[in-house]
Protein backbone atom coordinates (compact mmCIF):
# COMPACT_ATOMS: atom_id res chain seq x y z
CA UNK A 1 0.00 0.00 0.00
CA UNK A 2 0.99 3.08 -1.11
CA UNK A 3 0.25 7.12 -0.93
CA UNK A 4 0.64 9.60 -3.82
CA UNK A 5 1.47 13.27 -2.64
CA UNK A 6 2.09 15.89 -5.54
CA UNK A 7 4.23 17.93 -3.32
CA UNK A 8 4.47 21.39 -4.78
CA UNK A 9 8.15 21.12 -4.12
CA UNK A 10 9.14 18.10 -4.82
CA UNK A 11 6.64 16.91 -7.47
CA UNK A 12 4.95 13.66 -7.19
CA UNK A 13 6.27 11.42 -4.27
CA UNK A 14 4.66 8.20 -3.41
CA UNK A 15 5.27 6.94 0.01
CA UNK A 16 4.47 4.09 1.84
CA UNK A 17 1.36 3.80 3.84
CA UNK A 18 3.67 2.62 7.18
CA UNK A 19 5.82 5.94 6.79
CA UNK A 20 2.39 7.63 7.65
CA UNK A 21 3.32 9.53 10.78
CA UNK A 22 0.48 10.79 12.51
CA UNK A 23 0.01 13.85 15.00
CA UNK A 24 -2.76 13.47 17.40
CA UNK A 25 -2.97 17.53 18.03
CA UNK A 26 -0.77 18.32 15.18
CA UNK A 27 2.28 20.85 15.05
CA UNK A 28 1.74 23.97 16.74
CA UNK A 29 -0.04 26.50 14.59
CA UNK A 30 0.02 24.25 11.43
CA UNK A 31 -2.96 23.08 10.02
CA UNK A 32 -2.99 18.74 8.94
CA UNK A 33 -2.03 16.18 11.39
CA UNK A 34 -0.68 13.74 9.39
CA UNK A 35 3.10 13.99 7.73
CA UNK A 36 5.90 11.93 5.86
CA UNK A 37 9.89 12.54 6.60
CA UNK A 38 11.15 13.25 3.19
CA UNK A 39 15.20 12.76 2.37
CA UNK A 40 15.81 13.95 -0.75
CA UNK A 41 19.66 13.16 -0.32
CA UNK A 42 20.36 10.33 2.33
CA UNK A 43 23.58 12.36 3.28
CA UNK A 44 21.81 15.68 3.77
CA UNK A 45 21.91 16.59 7.18
CA UNK A 46 18.44 18.10 6.38
CA UNK A 47 15.05 16.27 6.02
CA UNK A 48 11.16 17.59 5.21
CA UNK A 49 8.57 16.94 7.13
CA UNK A 50 6.09 16.82 4.42
CA UNK A 51 2.21 17.00 5.24
CA UNK A 52 -0.09 14.03 3.38
CA UNK A 53 -3.18 16.30 3.45
CA UNK A 54 -1.38 19.64 2.29
CA UNK A 55 0.61 19.43 -0.78
CA UNK A 56 1.63 22.82 -0.43
CA UNK A 57 2.97 22.06 3.63
CA UNK A 58 6.45 21.07 4.44
CA UNK A 59 8.96 21.80 7.18
CA UNK A 60 12.59 21.72 6.96
CA UNK A 61 13.95 19.84 9.78
CA UNK A 62 16.50 18.41 11.24
CA UNK A 63 18.32 15.73 13.75
CA UNK A 64 19.26 18.20 16.41
CA UNK A 65 21.91 15.96 17.92
CA UNK A 66 24.24 16.31 14.59
CA UNK A 67 24.63 19.72 15.62
CA UNK A 68 24.44 20.24 19.34
CA UNK A 69 25.67 16.85 20.74
CA UNK A 70 24.30 18.06 24.26
CA UNK A 71 21.13 18.40 23.44
CA UNK A 72 18.74 17.39 25.75
CA UNK A 73 14.92 17.41 26.23
CA UNK A 74 13.15 17.46 29.06
CA UNK A 75 9.65 16.94 29.52
CA UNK A 76 7.50 18.26 32.35
CA UNK A 77 5.10 15.42 33.81
CA UNK A 78 2.18 16.68 32.29
CA UNK A 79 3.72 16.59 28.50
CA UNK A 80 5.17 13.12 28.79
CA UNK A 81 1.91 11.85 30.20
CA UNK A 82 0.03 13.73 27.09
CA UNK A 83 2.59 11.75 24.86
CA UNK A 84 2.65 8.46 26.32
CA UNK A 85 6.73 9.04 25.90
CA UNK A 86 8.35 9.42 29.16
CA UNK A 87 11.94 8.75 27.89
CA UNK A 88 12.64 11.25 24.88
CA UNK A 89 15.55 8.81 24.12
CA UNK A 90 12.75 6.07 23.01
CA UNK A 91 11.95 8.57 20.10
CA UNK A 92 13.56 9.56 17.00
CA UNK A 93 13.71 13.85 17.69
CA UNK A 94 13.99 16.14 15.21
CA UNK A 95 13.60 19.80 15.12
CA UNK A 96 12.46 22.65 12.63
CA UNK A 97 14.89 24.95 10.65
CA UNK A 98 14.33 28.65 9.91
CA UNK A 99 16.38 29.23 6.88
CA UNK A 100 18.45 32.71 5.63
CA UNK A 101 20.66 33.86 2.75
CA UNK A 102 23.42 32.34 4.31
CA UNK A 103 24.25 29.19 6.32
CA UNK A 104 25.75 30.88 9.38
CA UNK A 105 21.85 32.33 9.93
CA UNK A 106 20.20 29.43 9.76
CA UNK A 107 18.84 28.44 13.18
CA UNK A 108 16.69 25.81 14.44
CA UNK A 109 14.06 25.56 17.43
CA UNK A 110 15.78 23.50 20.51
CA UNK A 111 12.37 24.70 22.78
CA UNK A 112 9.82 22.15 20.62
CA UNK A 113 11.25 19.32 19.35
CA UNK A 114 9.11 17.12 17.50
CA UNK A 115 9.05 13.68 19.04
CA UNK A 116 8.34 10.92 16.71
CA UNK A 117 7.77 7.25 18.08
CA UNK A 118 6.24 4.16 16.80
CA UNK A 119 4.40 6.13 13.73
CA UNK A 120 2.96 8.78 16.24
CA UNK A 121 4.67 12.54 16.07
CA UNK A 122 4.02 15.04 18.74
CA UNK A 123 5.70 18.81 18.78
CA UNK A 124 6.60 19.03 22.45
CA UNK A 125 7.79 22.08 24.99
CA UNK A 126 11.72 21.47 25.98
CA UNK A 127 11.88 22.05 29.79
CA UNK A 128 15.45 22.31 29.47
CA UNK A 129 17.09 25.88 30.31
CA UNK A 130 19.65 25.77 27.21
CA UNK A 131 16.97 25.47 24.42
CA UNK A 132 16.27 28.88 22.61
CA UNK A 133 13.63 29.39 20.07
CA UNK A 134 16.45 30.37 17.61
CA UNK A 135 19.59 28.80 18.25
CA UNK A 136 22.18 29.15 15.43
CA UNK A 137 23.15 26.37 13.66
CA UNK A 138 26.51 27.00 12.23
CA UNK A 139 27.97 28.53 15.74
CA UNK A 140 27.57 25.25 17.11
CA UNK A 141 28.66 22.90 14.22
CA UNK A 142 31.69 25.60 14.14
CA UNK A 143 32.26 25.36 17.71
CA UNK A 144 31.95 21.60 17.41
CA UNK A 145 34.52 21.12 14.96
CA UNK A 146 36.85 23.39 16.69
CA UNK A 147 36.65 21.54 19.84
CA UNK B 1 -14.09 38.82 23.69
CA UNK B 2 -15.99 37.08 26.83
CA UNK B 3 -14.83 39.36 29.90
CA UNK B 4 -15.23 38.24 33.74
CA UNK B 5 -14.63 39.48 36.78
CA UNK B 6 -12.90 36.04 39.61
CA UNK B 7 -11.76 36.14 42.59
CA UNK B 8 -9.07 34.02 44.19
CA UNK B 9 -10.06 30.39 44.72
CA UNK B 10 -12.74 30.94 42.33
CA UNK B 11 -12.98 28.90 38.80
CA UNK B 12 -13.79 29.13 35.09
CA UNK B 13 -15.36 26.30 33.05
CA UNK B 14 -14.59 26.22 29.53
CA UNK B 15 -17.30 23.26 28.54
CA UNK B 16 -18.00 20.50 30.49
CA UNK B 17 -14.13 19.27 30.44
CA UNK B 18 -11.96 22.20 31.10
CA UNK B 19 -11.71 24.08 34.69
CA UNK B 20 -9.02 27.18 34.89
CA UNK B 21 -8.75 27.74 38.60
CA UNK B 22 -7.83 31.29 39.85
CA UNK B 23 -5.74 29.93 42.99
CA UNK B 24 -3.59 33.36 44.13
CA UNK B 25 -3.20 36.56 42.78
CA UNK B 26 -0.12 38.92 44.04
CA UNK B 27 0.46 42.10 42.69
CA UNK B 28 0.19 42.25 39.22
CA UNK B 29 0.86 37.78 39.06
CA UNK B 30 -2.40 35.68 39.31
CA UNK B 31 -1.59 31.86 39.37
CA UNK B 32 -4.01 29.83 37.30
CA UNK B 33 -4.66 26.03 37.62
CA UNK B 34 -5.41 24.76 34.06
CA UNK B 35 -7.07 21.01 34.79
CA UNK B 36 -7.63 19.88 31.23
CA UNK B 37 -8.05 16.12 29.34
CA UNK B 38 -4.70 15.08 29.03
CA UNK B 39 -4.22 14.95 25.00
CA UNK B 40 -5.15 18.59 25.11
CA UNK B 41 -1.53 20.75 25.20
CA UNK B 42 -1.88 23.75 27.53
CA UNK B 43 0.54 26.54 26.53
CA UNK B 44 1.53 29.95 28.05
CA UNK B 45 0.92 32.11 24.91
CA UNK B 46 4.12 33.52 24.48
CA UNK B 47 5.52 30.15 24.07
CA UNK B 48 2.69 29.25 21.63
CA UNK B 49 2.82 32.39 19.30
CA UNK B 50 7.42 31.72 19.28
CA UNK B 51 6.96 28.00 18.66
CA UNK B 52 4.41 29.11 16.04
CA UNK B 53 6.48 31.87 14.24
CA UNK B 54 9.30 29.02 13.63
CA UNK B 55 7.12 26.30 12.69
CA UNK B 56 5.71 28.81 9.59
CA UNK B 57 9.04 29.81 8.67
CA UNK B 58 10.40 26.17 8.24
CA UNK B 59 7.34 25.78 6.11
CA UNK B 60 8.06 28.95 4.03
CA UNK B 61 11.65 27.41 2.87
CA UNK B 62 12.36 26.40 -0.70
CA UNK B 63 13.11 23.42 -1.67
CA UNK B 64 16.89 25.49 -2.91
CA UNK B 65 16.60 27.45 0.76
CA UNK B 66 17.49 24.16 2.22
CA UNK B 67 21.53 22.78 1.62
CA UNK B 68 21.35 19.09 0.36
CA UNK B 69 24.85 17.65 1.33
CA UNK B 70 27.35 18.22 4.35
CA UNK B 71 29.66 19.37 2.18
CA UNK B 72 27.56 22.21 1.11
CA UNK B 73 27.03 23.01 5.06
CA UNK B 74 30.61 24.36 5.24
CA UNK B 75 29.99 26.09 2.27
Amino acid sequence: MSITIDSTRFGTIEIPSHAVVEFPTGLIGLGGSRYVLIARDENSPFVWLHSVDDASLALAVTNPFQFFPEYEVELSDSEAERIGITDPADADVYVTVRAAETLEDFTVNLRAPILISRGRGHQVINESEAAPVRAPLFVAATAEQAA
Amino acid sequence: MLILTRHAGQKIMLGDDITVHVMEIVGNNVRLGVEAPKRLPVYREEIWAAVKEENQASATADADAIPQTPAAKAA
